[in-house]
């Protein structure tokens, strides 16, 4: 697929990047006077930015910082195979003089450190990665405790006592988010099972959209996913049409727009503040490699199907009547325990963490102990299903 | 399971039918442009124009068909192109196919830069047929379908029809086997030509529109996920028979559903993820087994130049 765009993209790249060297420059004439150095910044992205997912969301938070700050330029390269990063590197600083480049795909990670290596008065920022040096730092904004979140309304919300999950490739960060929305339904549904379908692809809606039918055909009425399209609230909105409800979870981008009907929340990502916060330490020369892991307390995450609405207020209504007893809370409902959590989870201290044992995994081992927080390695590496999840994590 | 087994089989093979209809318009197209002799690889290239034009058209007016018009249209358009440059000026089929499936995907990211994440205002909903569509098992799989599913099935035995029962069908197929012959019949071989690449073409616009009109209603970049290339293969493994080109189609739709139901059998998923890939050498490895009985068109990827043989 991607050996396609082979010839086409780096001529169209080559286009955009002349126009916005253009338009940016045109803008920065008219900004104030600078008070620290300008800053250019090169980004490289794995997918198109037309991804509706991942690469879209990184490209938003770009566009928000190029519109704040007139001492920012920027230049992008889009769906760059990660075989490709070095290269794709070496042309930004060698050519295009960006002062940092973000590497923002996993796969770029061996390429982004040999670079940092060669390039050592430039800054690299490595997305999702965990190498870091001097002039290299890494950055992710983690989306776990809006899984959980997510979890809590399924396992409310279900019927059939089977909620369902589309997962892209099987590795720590997907099994997490599968873990800690299984958390979320556990925590107000015992009884129910979390049934995990994968794509081995981060981005195929047609696939997606066959793996969500396939879980509605086996029963289950309540899906999230990890998958850059909105083909599993499509689904949903289209059996909740016909008289089944099924309800969905969106993932990365508002994507409650595509089932109104059927989407009661989901996950919402926001770069923008992590990308501030790494261009102003550039600019003002405090720039220091470390890993920037970023929650819900920081921004970074959030939940709801479109900005604004955690909760669809369609919905609202529903999750207030669903009662719950919590054995520190006491009693409440969905709604307010879902309210409750935010709060907690965006205090100073983080007074809850959905990874709080005792949890075990899914063969009977106890994975967490009674009373103690996974720690950001253990996350980080999960490999294992938590007891209410059917199946293994394939290996 | 809260699903009876029998109705998680009558899914599964609905969405074979779904997840087949966008393989089997375009394949029924390129069978008819190989028949004439041309090779368009190009499919993949249309298809992408197709969906995003057709999306655009729906989107900006709310008439679903009039997508269905202009993602016929533009694919019909691309296909023009290779037309010229490989019957007019009788460059190489093959590389002209692989430029207009990159042209095509590109030039579909520029147009739909401005669609992507918008929701379909209007799509084509499913139209039972009246007294077939409460038929057990028949009346739910086959008539109680989308229109443009209708339009895959009923276009597929016209061309059938067209192809071998008609004398445009005779001369499609003699320009394909010997375009010396046809022409030496009074046959007009470039024109005939022609017209069987840009009928391919608008067929797989249309099942570009498919794609972003019914199967999945919005537009997002490379939405087609290679279906183009599957379709190459399949119009092999139909032999060049629209026939065939159902079988083919819906098996193929069915391997990619199948897969996921699978997964919860305890299969490994990598396994199946493989599952499309394995029934693409197994139909190609068919195809030349079955080499006795049906073969390309003899001048098949050959250009043309009127007055020589």
């Amino acid at each position: 697929m991607q050996r396609e765009y082979k010839w086409f993209l780096p001529g169209l790249v080559g286009i955009l990047v002349v126009l916005g060297g253009w338009l940016s420059a045109a803008q920065g004439r008219e900004g104030p006077p600078a008070e620290g150095k300008p800053v250019k910044a090169g980004l490289i992205y794995v997918g198109p930015i037309g991804d509706y997912g991942w690469t879209n969301a990184h490209e938003q938070a770009r566009q928000a910082l190029v519109k704040k700050f007139p001492w920012l330029t920027t230049t992008y390269v889009e769906s760059v195979p990660e075989a490709d990063a070095g290269r794709v590197i070496d042309r930004l600083i060698t050519e295009e003089n960006c002062d940092v480049v973000f590497a923002t795909s996993f796969g770029y990670m061996n390429d982004t450190v040999a670079a940092a290596q060669r390039y050592p008065d430039k800054i690299f920022a490595h997305c999702s990665g965990y190498k870091q040096a001097k002039n290299l730092a890494t950055y992710f904004a983690e989306l776990y405790q809006a899984y959980y979140l997510n979890g809590l309304m399924a396992g409310a919300l279900t019927k059939s006592h089977k909620v369902g999950y589309v997962g892209a490739h099987p590795i720590p960060e997907v099994v997490r988010h599968i873990n800690a929305y299984a958390l979320g339904v556990r925590e107000v549904n015992p009884q129910a099972r979390v049934h995990v379908k994968w794509l081995y692809s981060w981005y195929d809606p047609a696939k997606c959209r066959e793996a969500a039918e396939a879980l509605v055909a086996e029963g289950c009425d309540a899906l999230a996913f990890t998958e850059d399209s909105p083909a599993v609230i499509q689904v949903g909105e289209e059996h909740t049409a016909k008289g089944r409800p099924v309800y969905t979870f969106s993932h990365y981008s508002p994507m409650g727009r595509f089932g109104p009907n059927s989407a009661v929340s989901g996950q919402l990502v926001d770069w923008t503040g992590l990308y501030e916060m790494l261009v102003t330490s550039i600019r003002e020369g405090r720039f220091e490699g470390k890993d920037h892991w970023w929650l819900m307390k920081e921004g970074a995450a959030a939940i709801g199907a479109e900005p604004g609405q955690p909760i669809n207020p369609k919905f609202v209504e529903v999750l207030k009547k669903i009662e719950h007893t919590d054995p520190v809370l006491g009693k409440t409902n969905i709604h307010d325990l879902v309210m409750k959590r935010i709060e907690q989870m965006t205090d100073a201290t983080v007074s809850f963490d959905p990874f709080t044992g005792p949890i075990k995994d899914n063969t009977g081992q106890e994975r967490i102990k009674a009373g103690e927080r996974a720690t950001h390695d253990q996350l980080w590496t999960i490999d294992w299903y938590v007891d209410n999840v059917v199946g293994s994590v394939p290996k | 399971m809260a699903e009876a087994p029998d109705s998680l089989v009558m899914s599964v093979l609905a969405r074979s039918l779904v997840a087949g209809t966008p393989l089997l318009l375009g394949t029924l197209g390129e069978i008819f442009t190989q028949r004439s002799g041309v090779m368009n690889l190009g499919i993949e290239g249309m298809m992408a124009v197709g969906a995003v034009s057709g999306f655009a058209v729906a989107f900006e007016t709310h008439q679903p068909w009039l997508g269905v018009l202009a993602a016929m249209g533009s694919g019909a358009l691309l296909a023009l192109v290779h037309a010229v440059v490989c019957i007019c000026l009788r460059a190489t089929q093959v590389v002209s196919g692989l430029a207009l499936t990159s042209l095509g995907l590109g030039l579909s990211m520029l147009l739909g830069k401005g669609y992507i994440g918008q929701p379909l205002p209007v799509r084509f909903e499913a139209w039972p047929l009246p007294g077939l569509a409460s038929v057990p098992i028949v009346g739910p799989l086959l008539c109680q379908r989308d229109p443009l599913f209708y339009l895959a099935v009923a276009s597929g035995l016209m061309l059938w029809a067209v192809l071998f029962h008609t004398r445009w069908g005779l001369a499609l197929r003699t320009v394909g086997e010997n375009p010396v012959a046809a022409e030496t019949l009074g046959l007009d071989v470039i024109g005939v030509r022609v017209v069987a690449t840009v009928f391919g073409g608008a067929m797989a616009g249309l099942a570009g529109a498919y794609l972003s009109l019914a199967y999945s209603p919005s537009w997002i970049e490379g939405m087609t996920a290679g279906r183009g290339w599957i379709v190459v293969a399949l119009t092999i493994f139909s032999l060049w028979n629209p026939w065939r080109a159902f079988l083919g189609a819906f098996l193929f739709g069915g391997i990619d559903v199948a897969q996921f139901t699978l997964q919860s059998y305890g299969i490994s998923p990598q396994l199946l993820k493989m599952l499309p890939y394995l029934a693409t050498l197994g139909a190609l490895w068919f195809t030349s087994s079955a080499r006795h009985r049906a073969s390309p068109p003899a001048a098949l990827g050959q250009p043309y130049e009127r007055g020589t043989r």
